[in-house]
């Protein structure tokens, strides 16, 4: 808003300061790059593309080991059920996925962007396509350029058919997550998908083919809110991919076997590698910028070139603004990476993830609500015995089929009256369960008593098993 | 620059549409909600999916108001000539002849 003010007032005139914000955008063709960097993000791909695609399939109790049925608003995760109730658990993963964001920021940088955001690996999938369909940075560039002959067409088709194929698999994947992934298929294949679901797979599709096929680096440049604000999490310990002036500048190109000391010349050829396998098109000798996702491209890049040239690797190179500053060892730079931002970042993390964990593993299996019947308040059921009307919200929270006791307690003479009990209740089902209380007021009980349910849940399949009692109190109205 | 318009009020829109979708709907079951007094007989799913359109866009007229308000007090005083051609000097598409609305 400022600068824009400024420039107003300066008498330039507005349409080039928006010029200026969002230029028109230039293809960036990311040249093929192999390395330790590389490999590592292949990697990733490779793991969180299996998990993604093939974790839908695996079964469990016989159901789908994760499943994130909204339709019954329950949640499947292996073992456990997580229920609308359970959102705290929700909280708990975002805070911890919060703070493992802030810890691997503040340690390395955007080592999410890098290497496992799903923008990046979708992008690094779409473009390997492109690369075996269409060839490498300057065969693409030519074809992009020449005029529309079948081989064009045909290379064209080809790419987008097989991005449009991969991308209509993840969103039905996707959607597959909601819904139970092998009724889907056999939905899919029968044409005989319900339409919120048909309109889902392929919104998510078309998404995946925009984003990973059209606006790879504009998604981070323009769209990602944490490209924005990942800045507030560096500090100048933080490992960024630097590029080390001192020892490359002045750059300039050399035959191999001259001595760049003699020419006056730094490290840098100069060859423009690092700037044409970065997939958002910048050059990081220019320092760091925001719209440096931190893939290491370069690095791999330049560090192939080193060899070629006899020069050690590392002119690019993940460093800390200080350790290049006070030209650290790799012992001074480890030796950085515990300081209180970082460790503040580890206790909160391990602080919560303990309590999750414990929360978790001592979860009660059985939720009660009591809900008091208002009409009719109470009746007087004339031998001396008030009845009062509740509605019990039974809930068996996990898979084991559990039998149901009600009790009560807190008045003279006080019973339970309801035709279904015992409850036999399926795993991970509720009931919404009637129930009457007969009691005989004592003289002086008038108004609202406190009483207590006890509920008292058996294992049906396993008697020996220790049984779960819930405690709920409850008001008890006298006429 | 129409496009990034729409951008600019559909992205950030869907961001907060999302979340605001994944609270309501973890607080509230769609099954006991009622529109004007009448239980709503439509699926979890529909109820889900039309709740997220909903919420996308009361955002996205969040979004719009932001950019109609960002237009400074020079742009309102000296720029409210349709012909962007014939605006005074520093206003937005002057230079543009195509630019004009009609």
């Amino acid at each position: 808003m400022d600068t824009r003010v400024e420039k107003v007032d300066a008498g330039k005139p507005l349409d080039a300061v928006e010029q200026g914000l969002y230029e028109i955008r230039k293809k960036i063709y990311p040249r093929a790059v192999t390395g330790m960097f590389a490999s590592a993000r292949w990697s990733l791909v490779i793991f969180t593309q299996v998990l993604f695609y093939g974790l839908a399939w695996l079964p469990w109790n016989g159901r789908q080991a994760v499943l994130f049925d909204l339709a019954s608003r329950k949640f499947y995760i292996f073992g456990l059920v997580f229920w609308p109730q359970d959102i705290v658990y929700l909280t708990v993963i975002l805070i911890l996925a919060a703070y493992s964001l802030f810890l691997f920021t503040a340690v390395a940088g955007r080592l999410w962007c890098g290497y496992a955001c799903p923008q990046t690996v979708y992008t690094e999938i779409f473009m390997w396509i492109e690369r075996k369909v269409e060839g490498d940075r300057l065969a693409r560039m030519k074809l992009d350029k020449s005029p529309a002959t079948a081989r064009k067409v045909g290379l064209k088709l080809t790419k987008h058919g097989l991005w449009i194929a991969l991308a209509l698999w993840t969103g039905f994947t996707f959607v597959g997550y909601f819904t139970p992934i092998r009724t889907l298929s056999h939905d899919v294949l029968a044409f005989a998908t319900g339409p919120w679901e048909t309109f889902w797979m392929l919104f998510y599709g078309f998404a995946t083919y925009g984003n990973a096929g059209w606006m790879r680096e504009q998604v981070c440049k323009y769209m990602c809110p944490y490209a924005r604000f990942q800045g507030v999490m560096f500090d100048p310990d933080t490992l960024v991919i630097t590029y080390d002036r001192e020892r490359g500048e002045p750059r300039g190109s050399r035959s191999k076997s001259a001595d760049p000391a003699k020419q006056g010349l730094g490290s840098c050829v100069d060859c423009g590698i690092c700037v044409q396998v970065c997939p958002t098109g910048i050059d990081i000798r220019n320092g760091l910028q925001y719209e440096c996702i931190g893939c290491a491209a370069c690095i791999d890049g330049c560090d192939q070139v080193m060899d070629k040239m006899g020069y050690p690797r590392g002119l690019i190179r993940y460093s800390t603004e200080n350790a290049v500053r006070d030209k650290l060892d790799r012992q001074g730079l480890i030796r950085r990476v515990f300081r209180p931002r970082v460790l503040l970042y580890t206790g909160i993390l391990l602080v919560v993830l303990v309590a999750a964990v414990t929360t978790l593993a001592n979860r009660q299996p059985v939720k009660v609500d009591v809900i008091r019947d208002r009409v009719p308040m109470s009746v007087d059921n004339g031998d001396g015995k008030v009845e009062n009307v509740y509605r019990l919200q039974i809930m068996n929270t996990d898979e084991t089929p559990r039998r149901f006791e009600v009790s009560v307690s807190g008045m003279p003479g006080i019973e339970v009256s309801s035709r279904e009990l015992p409850l036999e209740l399926k795993g991970a089902s509720q009931r919404m369960l009637p129930i009457r209380i007969r009691a005989l007021p004592q003289a002086g009980d008038h108004g609202s008593q406190t009483i207590e349910f006890r509920v008292t849940a058996t294992a049906i399949d396993n008697p020996s098993q220790a049984p779960v009692t819930i405690n709920e109190t409850a008001r008890f109205i006298v006429p | 620059m129409t496009a990034q318009r729409w951008i600019h009020i559909l992205w950030p829109a869907f961001i907060v549409g999302g979340i605001g979708e994944g609270i309501f709907f973890t607080v509230f079951d769609p099954a006991d909600l009622s529109l004007f007094g009448e239980p709503l007989v439509a699926s979890r799913v529909a109820i889900y999916s039309a709740g997220f359109f909903c919420f996308w866009a009361f955002a996205a007229c969040s979004s719009a108001l932001t950019l109609f308000f960002q237009r400074t007090s020079a742009e309102i005083n000296r720029c409210p000539i349709p012909d962007p051609t014939q605006r005074p000097p520093g206003c937005p598409k002057r230079e543009d002849p195509n630019a004009c609305c009609g």
